[in-house]
């Protein structure tokens, strides 16, 4: 069975974002056994199930737990990273929407494990209805205390604040999004010295994990880490959920057990290409990762290791299909656009490499490329890839990269095509001007039968 | 920063590692550019500054580190032991990362260096020319911004030259702590602003041209004004207040035409107050003193000095000017001491409140070198109250000689015609001036035409008895002669040399040669940041520069 439900399991009932609907399910269980382990045996059994990242990065989140220095007269703070804005990926949406509560117990396991007593949930700005929800949600778990001063009679006090972002995909980084949330502008930090678990939010320790890791410890918690461990794949265990969109039947979030084959997933769950089309090509992690064709998805399986074996990556799970009809210089243009618009503009390269290859494609895709102008793009975006203060860079270059690099032969015909169009404008403008200036008879367009030669300067101009 | 440096001389844990194979040892903590400046090696950079917050943002100090597969920047990494850096000299990674960097920054730059106030002192420029010098291969048009915004009175903003190294916010934000400089806009939009509601308006604003590596920010003050290389550059010590700040003076055909603060750790770091900076034209009158005037009536040096050493005779009373050089106080004092029978010598030196921005670097006074006159034992104790005194005495009327060294030797507010009436009644007036329209020429019996500060080579002490040499700026008029060599041929006209040096260098020699208190010391040593005379052992002949700050 690889469609397993663990984090979807109950987003379906149309009560499951009250407290009642989500108790009704077995909710706020784990939480309270949680509140009476040991912290570090909590952290323990994240490390047992081998939970990673779900953000992108893909790395294990009990490590990132450790880093959390065990002396510090700081407080330590635990953000929910949900600023989800990555094209083609809405799958935290899914929880903050449907399951606010598993997100809000997800994040008090998690601050019991670091010791936090204020964690904020920062959410994408755009994200109006799920802001709402989950705003409702928390302020309910107010009521109940199970936020608050004495959380679940525990003693452990736990505050939890909804921060919506202002339009910037960059906040997603943790670095910029801690910037973000202190009122500075949306950049990201350079690390050293800013490394979140040690100066984090404020200078003070910060854990931030993406929703759906959250999300995933309370079944952890309650089934324990080496239940988890089994789900999936060895070094990518549990289960992962897709955003699907683009040219397939069945649109929609999915969870599915890591180690999914890749074609199977798009027959068998996402009902096949849609108008009976061919597969041309995926992005299987969001618009950020390398475009994958058709032709090289044989045998591989939605895990981190497979993916990035293949040439892409899990990323944040954002999986788009594209059909035979696609065209991928403008598919590339179109991912350039937004990561040329939202680069935060603080350093060199990502500032004016992304807009520099925006403006390639750009004339690529309308008609007005020049040969050489896929050597460029490549050159520029090698040049930004590992130069700058954040990932960005990457996710600017992979995508730019890996379209030229998978799908050449689009862009040499656009080339090409641009090539042609502009020889036969070229021949239309002298023989105007030939005209103009009458060389030729008007009426007697090509000049020939009257014996007028072209002079020199004609020659000159069309050896342009 | 500077304090991390500190901390490190406290407790200095060196490191080893080598830079371009050459083996090199600094201490912990240090970044790479630092520690390459120290065998003479420049990484190339444009956003990082020693005394400001380490932003990354540049990318123009990439270097390879061995064994690592990213390229490091040079600023943000920290030696450790047994590291092995390759820098653009031997690394063509290195040389590809930050030839890259500079075709990106220059993507969008206007290339308006024909009209550029920085061109010719541009890092742009140069750094084109030393690492990547390859024609561009962006074909589209550049990015438009605003070419000619007023961040406030003195500072103008050409937003398309800007590279958003941010030196400027952070200038703002972390030494004056005025915040009045943001960026606003995401990628390629960028640009530098004012903060709402504000205007880049504060003691130090001139700053941030400075610190700008482009010509991005300029002084409204001089744009447009002339090429750098038409003028004159000279590193010089400002005379506005005894900070002694660094600077370097550009100066066409007798204008100043640019003032820059040089780095100097120890004093100034590279920051620089306006007043300072724009008030050099205050220290150059209009209208010139250029032969000695008697009783207001033009006349030879030697008809002059014939009335003035008379002065010999009496009790005399003696107002100095701040802002002389050091020499000419010890020639001044020695003059006194061998021919003047009773004297009463008193500084112009009142202090003065400072505002909180000003406090970062201004001193509360006017005085560029009254630690100068101290040193050289003319006033003691309480200066201000000595120069308060002597103003009182000669409110009173009881006074015979008097003479009077430099144009500010009675403060601006001092110099009142009550004052000059009572110059008018000394019986003998000496007045050693360069302002040919103050008051003071038309009150005393003598006047000698001296030259400007700015006109004269020699040593500064500063407030906190740092010794600097300040270098002539401009050349002197016909006609006139620095105070030291006028007080010379009155001593001579008395009957005794003082001093033979023919040149203010010859001075500055001869005065380090016969004062014990400098002994050892070179103007080349002195020129390299300074010498604190307080550490300073006399006699130190292996005394190295205090500062370390190669300019690169």
């Amino acid at each position: 069975m690889k469609h397993r439900q663990i984090l979807l399991a109950n987003v379906d009932f149309p009560d499951q974002a009250t407290i009642a609907g989500y108790e009704s399910r077995g909710g706020y269980k784990t939480v309270r056994k949680v509140l009476g382990m040991d912290p570090l045996a909590v952290r323990e059994e994240v490390k047992k199930s081998g939970l990673r990242g779900r953000g992108g990065a893909g790395f294990p989140t009990g490590r990132k737990w450790d880093f959390i220095p065990a002396k510090c007269d700081k407080p330590v703070y635990l953000i929910n990273n949900a600023d989800e804005s990555e094209p083609g990926t809405f799958k935290d949406r899914v929880l903050l929407e449907r399951d606010p509560h598993l997100c809000i117990e997800g994040m008090i396991i998690a601050a019991w494990a670091v010791q936090s007593k204020w964690s904020c949930i920062y959410i994408r700005g755009e994200y109006g209805y799920p802001y709402v929800r989950i705003q409702r949600a928390v302020e309910e778990a107010y009521k109940h205390g199970y936020l608050g001063d004495n959380i679940f009679g525990s003693g452990f006090a736990h505050h939890m604040v909804v921060h919506r972002g202002a339009g910037a995909y960059i906040c997603g980084e943790e670095t910029a999004l801690l910037n973000s949330l202190e009122g500075k502008k949306g950049q990201p930090r350079l690390k050293p010295p800013y490394f979140p678990a040690v100066r984090g939010l404020y200078d003070a320790p910060t854990i931030v994990n993406n929703t759906e890791t959250l999300a995933a410890c309370v079944w952890i918690l309650e089934n324990g880490g080496e239940a988890y461990a089994k789900i999936g794949t060895e070094k990518s265990p549990g289960t992962k959920l897709f955003a699907c969109s683009g040219h397939i039947n069945k649109p929609g979030v999915y969870e599915v057990e890591m180690g999914y084959p890749v074609l199977d997933f798009i027959e068998d769950e996402l009902g096949g290409i849609w108008k009976g089309r061919k597969l041309k090509g995926i992005i299987p992690g969001g618009s950020s990762f390398p475009i994958m064709r058709a032709d090289q998805l044989q045998g591989v399986t939605l895990d981190y290791e497979s993916l990035v074996a293949a040439g892409s990556g899990l990323g944040s799970g954002g999986f788009m299909v594209m059909d035979d009809t696609t065209d991928m210089v403008e598919a590339a243009e179109n991912v350039a656009h937004f990561y040329a618009h939202e680069s935060c503009g603080q350093c060199t390269p990502c500032r004016e490499g992304g807009h520099w290859i925006e403006k390639i494609f750009h004339r690529v895709a309308h008609g007005r490329g020049l040969p050489g102008d896929m050597e460029l793009a490549r050159s520029v975006a090698n040049n930004v890839e590992g130069h700058t203060i954040c990932a960005f860079g990457e996710a600017l270059a992979w995508p730019a990269q890996a379209f030229i690099k998978r799908f050449p032969e689009e862009f040499t015909a656009r080339i090409e095509e641009a090539r042609i169009e502009e020889a036969r404008i070229e021949e239309a403008r002298i023989e105007e001007a030939r005209i103009e200036e009458g060389l030729v008879a008007i009426g007697n367009r090509n000049g020939k039968e009257n014996g007028a030669r072209p002079s020199m300067h004609y020659q000159l101009k069309s050896n342009h | 920063m500077s304090e991390q440096q500190s901390e490190h001389k406290a407790a200095p844990v060196m490191v080893n590692l080598t830079i371009d194979g050459k083996p090199v040892t600094v201490a912990k903590g240090t970044n790479l550019i630092e520690a390459a400046k120290s065998i003479g090696v420049t990484i190339p950079h444009y956003c990082y500054h020693p005394h400001l917050s380490v932003p990354g943002n540049c990318r123009m100090c990439q270097v390879e580190v061995k064994g690592q597969a990213k390229m490091n920047i040079g600023c943000n990494t920290a030696v450790a032991e047994g590291m092995e850096v390759l820098t653009q000299e031997t690394s063509q990674k290195s040389r590809d990362a930050q030839s890259s960097t500079l075709e990106f920054i220059l993507i969008n730059h206007p290339l308006d260096c024909t009209v550029c106030d920085q061109a010719g002192h541009c890092k742009l420029q140069d750094y084109h020319y030393d690492y990547n010098a390859k024609p561009s291969r962006f074909l589209e048009e550049k990015e438009h911004k605003v070419k000619a915004l007023p961040l406030g009175p003195t500072v103008m903003l050409d937003g398309e030259r800007c590279i958003m190294c941010t030196r400027c916010i952070r200038f703002c934000d972390e030494v004056t702590g005025t915040s009045e400089l943001g960026m606003l806009n995401r990628g390629d939009r960028s640009v530098i602003a004012v903060n709402e509601g504000h205007e880049l308006n504060n003691a130090l604003s001139g700053t941030v041209v400075d610190l700008c590596p482009v010509g991005a920010l300029t002084h409204r003050e001089w744009r447009f004004n002339t090429r750098i290389w038409f003028t004159k550059e000279t590193d010089s010590i400002c005379p506005g207040c005894s900070t002694g700040c660094n600077v370097k003076v550009a100066v066409r055909d007798r204008q100043v035409v640019q003032v820059k603060a040089r780095l100097n750790s120890q004093v100034n770091k590279e920051w620089l107050c306006d007043q300072g900076r724009y008030g050099f034209e205050r220290f150059l009158p209009g209208k010139r003193l250029t032969a000695p005037q008697v009783r207001g009536v033009d006349s030879t040096f030697d008809q002059a000095i014939a009335i003035a050493k008379t002065i010999s005779g009496g009790e005399t009373l003696v107002f100095v000017a701040p802002d002389l050089l050091t020499e000419e106080y010890i020639v001044l004092k020695r003059f006194l001491d061998k021919c003047v029978k009773q004297s009463q010598v008193a500084i112009a030196y009142r202090e003065r409140k400072l505002s909180k921005v000003e406090e970062i670097l201004i001193s509360p006074d006017y005085a560029a070198n009254f630690r100068g006159a101290e040193f050289s034992g003319l006033v003691t104790g309480d200066i201000q109250a000595g120069y308060e005194a002597a103003l009182e005495r000669l409110r009173s009327g009881t006074i015979t000689n008097l003479i009077l060294v430099g144009d500010r030797c009675l403060t601006a507010e001092d110099a009142t015609p009550e004052i000059c009436a009572k110059i008018k009644q000394a019986s003998l007036s000496i007045a050693i001036l360069t302002d040919a329209a103050s008051s003071l020429a038309a009150s005393a019996t003598v006047v000698l035409p001296e030259r400007s500060i700015l006109e004269k080579s020699g040593l500064l002490i500063n407030r906190k008895q740092r010794l600097q040499y300040t270098d002539r700026v401009v050349e002197f008029p016909d006609g006139t002669q620095p105070a030291w060599r006028l007080i010379n041929q009155l001593a001579v006209a008395c009957g005794s040399r003082i001093v033979s040096a023919q040149s203010d260098r010859d001075l500055t020699l001869e005065i380090l040669a016969s004062e014990s208190r400098l002994a050892g010391l070179k103007i080349a040593t002195i020129k390299q940041g300074g010498v604190c005379l307080d550490s300073y052992k006399p006699g130190d002949a292996n005394s190295r520069p205090s500062s370390s700050d190669a300019r690169v």
